[in-house]
């Protein structure tokens, strides 16, 4: 019984409401054309129907707006509320436009019930909608405080419903074990709907959007009795301007107070805990001491007439080791084909972007800034490439453990010594001071 | 007739008496009968106030950085790191520094096209219109400076090739003279490869220099439109007004108002790091390989993809022309109508929103993949 009840509110009644909102406004439209919008009261009160209409209108038109959002693009919208501070943040501006919303809602809800002028023309349905909304948006906020962060679980729930329905497949496994609040809150939606043709709401279809360029028009009361007595008033440009930089002040003001905790702690300085004082600090000394090896190496080339690349059995003919060559400038070293060390420059003939240390299949290096292919046996760029020259192999010297130099390459790219393979696996590659290397 | 036939100094004083109309540096002058057309380009004459607007919140936010920011190249990246994540508010201040920035930029642009279009340059405002190209191009300055500074693996990298690009005019120079843009390019770095030299002098340029130049240069933009009005912008002889105080000044505010919410907001939300394909917070490592897909910030893509896919030097001899006409304009097109002024801005403005919107696009359709 429960259940079938549930199916209605949850299947049934959207169709109703929908169908019904539709029919309604064809048949209102088409019958009484004059009344598709919102009797205005302006005239009658124009006071606290400012304090109440602007909040409400403002409110519920920012919390509809987010549920809509939510409701179309879900998948987006989820990507977004997965950044915390996003989430927090549309959280409460959708709680504060909701009680800004309840606020306003409420100063109508009195106003039509306590002002004699504006009761002469409330309908009972005035009053039914005005009450339905209250309790809606009052749904709404509950909502909100006891399942928070709707914005992130309506995406996997509710948007999916609602899409079901408008697919005309509809799945209320979807929501059925929600709470009853939001339940509640659903269905009354659909009873809001269906309510929207027959009641003051027309309005949301005739929102009268020319307002916003037309020229402003003041209605007022053409009486000639209210005027007895007053003189016409000129409001002189002076006060508007006052009026404007008071309420800027006071805004920034309140902007100030507002922010004051967290700015005035700006200058206070960062207080890190003691972990993360930690972390920062061995984060300092990693960069100090990659400060430090660039010194060094530095000092290294400048002193030492060869330096240690590597072991050769260390290398590889795929993947090239980066080092440093004597003009402090990135460079590789690989596995020749011919089992001899392949020393070649890593930075780019084009720009100076440093290449990848990974050969393609073809035997080729690709520097990732502007897409040059090097042929790493030459170092020749592939056609059409932005890079013309070709990268130049640096010279390099094979060591045994005693020191003594078992075989070399030299600029021209020609090898020198004999190679024993077995041997020169454990030989050191050095690179040479340039006057050693052109001997 | 006449002017031909004075001597040239007179010419020259006339010429400067005309621009500096003194007599109109008062009060009465500047804010009880300073009037602002009001047509269908209106909304343009809110532009240079915005960008105004913007470099005030950077001078702010760039102020309240500099109290923690360390320009060294082993602590630069972690003080960056350390305003991010330890200072009070201090994310939202960077946040906002880079935000503002691009707006500045945004709305620098759209000043330079609108002012093109309405013909704002036009005789005796030619001093605004030249002070205020050399403000776009300081603005750009700064972005190329403020770009590094975080001393990130992208940054550095995209520093390297865009000065890297200034060496290449080299290959078209004869002679000893090839060698001259490698030794202002290494000038430029303070050191053979972009390294704490180069920090150094960026960090100078941009937190000093700049700002120098730009105290200059506005003061001389600002001065002039007090001193000349707000140009006509429009063909009609007779165009209505509306008083600039205090109507258009409470419009402007509101406008700064409304901006500032928007800048503040946006900040808040979304970090400007997740506008980049690659997280910025990889400090600059000088022994890896260059990170795939580097490029700079969107407002040089109008000149960096033109650079990848274009002969270098159509490029050069191209931005040469283009910038030699802006400084020029207004006695290169002294003559021409609004009409043929806007035609060309709006051609501009579709070529620099397709090169930055489109530009990776074309630029992978162009080059494909690998060959």
């Amino acid at each position: 019984m429960e259940s079938q009840l549930l199916v209605f509110l949850l299947v049934g009644l959207p169709y109703m409401a929908v169908l019904g909102c539709i029919a309604g406004s064809i048949w209102r439209y088409r019958t009484s054309r004059f009344s598709y919008s919102a009797l205005s009261s302006q005239f009658l009160e124009d006071k606290a129907l400012i304090l109440g209409s602007m909040p409400w209108h403002l409110g519920i038109f920012t919390v509809l707006a987010g549920h809509a959002v939510a409701f179309l693009i879900p998948r987006v919208w989820a990507g977004f509320v997965s950044n915390q501070t996003f989430l927090w943040t549309v959280e409460a501006i959708g709680l504060g436009a909701s009680l800004l919303a309840l606020v306003g809602l409420g100063t109508l809800l009195v106003r039509r019930l306590t002002n004699g002028r504006v009761q002469a023309v409330t309908t009972s349905i005035d009053i039914v909608v005005l009450g339905l909304l209250l309790a809606q948006v009052v749904l709404g906020i509950l909502v909100a405080v006891q399942h928070s962060f709707g914005s992130v679980w309506a995406t996997g729930t509710v948007a999916p419903y609602l899409w079901s329905l408008a697919t005309l497949q509809p799945n209320p496994a979807l929501v059925r074990d929600l709470p009853p609040l939001v339940q509640g809150h659903m269905a009354l939606a659909w009873i809001l709907i269906l309510l929207v043709p027959f009641s003051r709401l027309v309005h949301i279809f005739s929102i009268p959007i020319g307002y916003l360029w037309r020229a402003p028009q003041i209605v007022v009361w053409a009486n000639p009795r209210r005027f007895q007595g007053v003189e016409a008033v000129l409001i002189p440009a002076r006060r508007y301007f006052l009026r404007g930089a008071a309420a800027v002040s006071v805004g920034g003001a309140l902007l100030a107070a507002g922010t004051a905790g967290t700015f005035g702690r700006f200058f206070f300085g960062p207080r890190p805990s003691e972990k993360e004082q930690t972390k920062l600090d061995e984060q300092k000394l990693a960069r100090l001491r990659q400060t430090q090896r660039q010194k060094e190496l530095s000092v290294e080339r400048s002193q030492k007439r060869y330096i240690r690349i590597a072991k050769v059995k260390e290398l590889d003919a795929k993947k090239g080791r980066y080092f440093i060559d004597y003009e402090m400038r990135a460079a590789l070293a690989f596995m020749g084909e011919d089992g001899l060390p392949l020393l070649i420059s890593a930075k780019c003939t084009h720009l100076g972007c440093t290449v990848g240390s990974e050969l393609d299949a073809a035997g080729r290096i690709l520097c990732p800034c502007h897409v040059s292919y090097f042929d790493v046996k030459t170092g020749v760029p592939n056609q059409g490439a932005p890079a013309k020259d070709p990268l130049p192999h640096i010279a390099w010297v094979m060591m045994d453990e005693k020191g003594d130099v078992v075989a070399s390459r030299g600029g021209d790219g020609r090898a020198h010594g004999t190679i024993d393979p077995a041997k020169a696996a454990l030989c050191d590659v050095y690179i040479a001071k340039k006057e050693e290397s052109s001997s | 007739m006449s002017t031909i036939l004075e001597p040239r100094s007179r010419r020259l004083a006339r010429f400067v008496r005309e621009r500096f109309p003194l007599e109109n540096l008062d009060p009465k002058h500047m804010i009880e009968k300073k009037e602002v057309p009001r047509h269908r380009m209106s909304w343009a004459y809110y532009m240079g106030g915005l960008a105004l607007f913007f470099l005030l919140v950077q001078i702010v936010t760039g102020l309240l950085l500099l109290f923690y920011y360390q320009p060294t190249v082993s602590d630069a990246h972690a003080s960056v790191e350390t305003i991010s994540e330890y200072v009070s508010g201090g994310a939202w201040i960077r946040n906002l520094h880079a935000w503002s920035s691009s707006a500045m930029i945004a709305t620098v642009i759209v000043h330079l096209f609108t002012t093109f279009a309405m013909k704002a340059f036009a005789a005796p405002r030619e001093l605004t219109w030249v002070s205020g190209v050399s403000l776009a191009l300081i603005v750009f300055g700064f972005g190329f400076t403020g770009y590094l500074l975080p001393w990130n693996q992208i940054a550095v990298n995209a520093t390297k090739v865009g000065l890297q690009s200034v060496e290449a005019v080299g290959q078209y120079l004869p002679g000893e003279m090839a060698h001259w843009p490698t030794f202002v390019r290494e000038t430029i770095q303070g050191e053979p490869s972009v390294g704490q030299a180069t920090l150094s002098r960026f960090f100078a340029i941009h937190v000093i220099v700049l700002p120098l130049l730009t105290i200059a240069a506005l003061g001389v933009h600002l001065m002039q439109v007090q001193l000349h009005g707000m140009s006509r912008g429009v063909d009609a002889l007779k165009v209505k007004t509306e008083k600039f105080f205090p109507f258009f000044v409470i419009k402007d505010l509101s406008v700064w108002g409304v901006a500032f919410f928007v800048v503040a907001v946006v900040a808040m939300c979304l970090p400007f790091d997740s506008f980049l394909p690659f997280p910025l917070l990889e400090p600059y490592n000088p022994l890896g390989s260059t990170p795939d897909g580097i490029k700079p910030e969107w407002y040089f893509f109008f000149v960096y993809y033109p650079l990848e896919l274009l002969p270098y030097w159509a490029v050069i001899a191209a931005s040469t022309l283009v910038l030699g006409a802006l400084f020029l304009a207004p006695w290169i097109f002294a003559r021409t109508t609004r009409r043929t002024l806007s035609a060309l801005a709006i051609a501009a403005a579709l070529y620099f929103v397709v090169m930055t919107v489109f530009g990776h696009a074309i630029y992978d359709a162009l080059k494909g993949g690998p060959p």
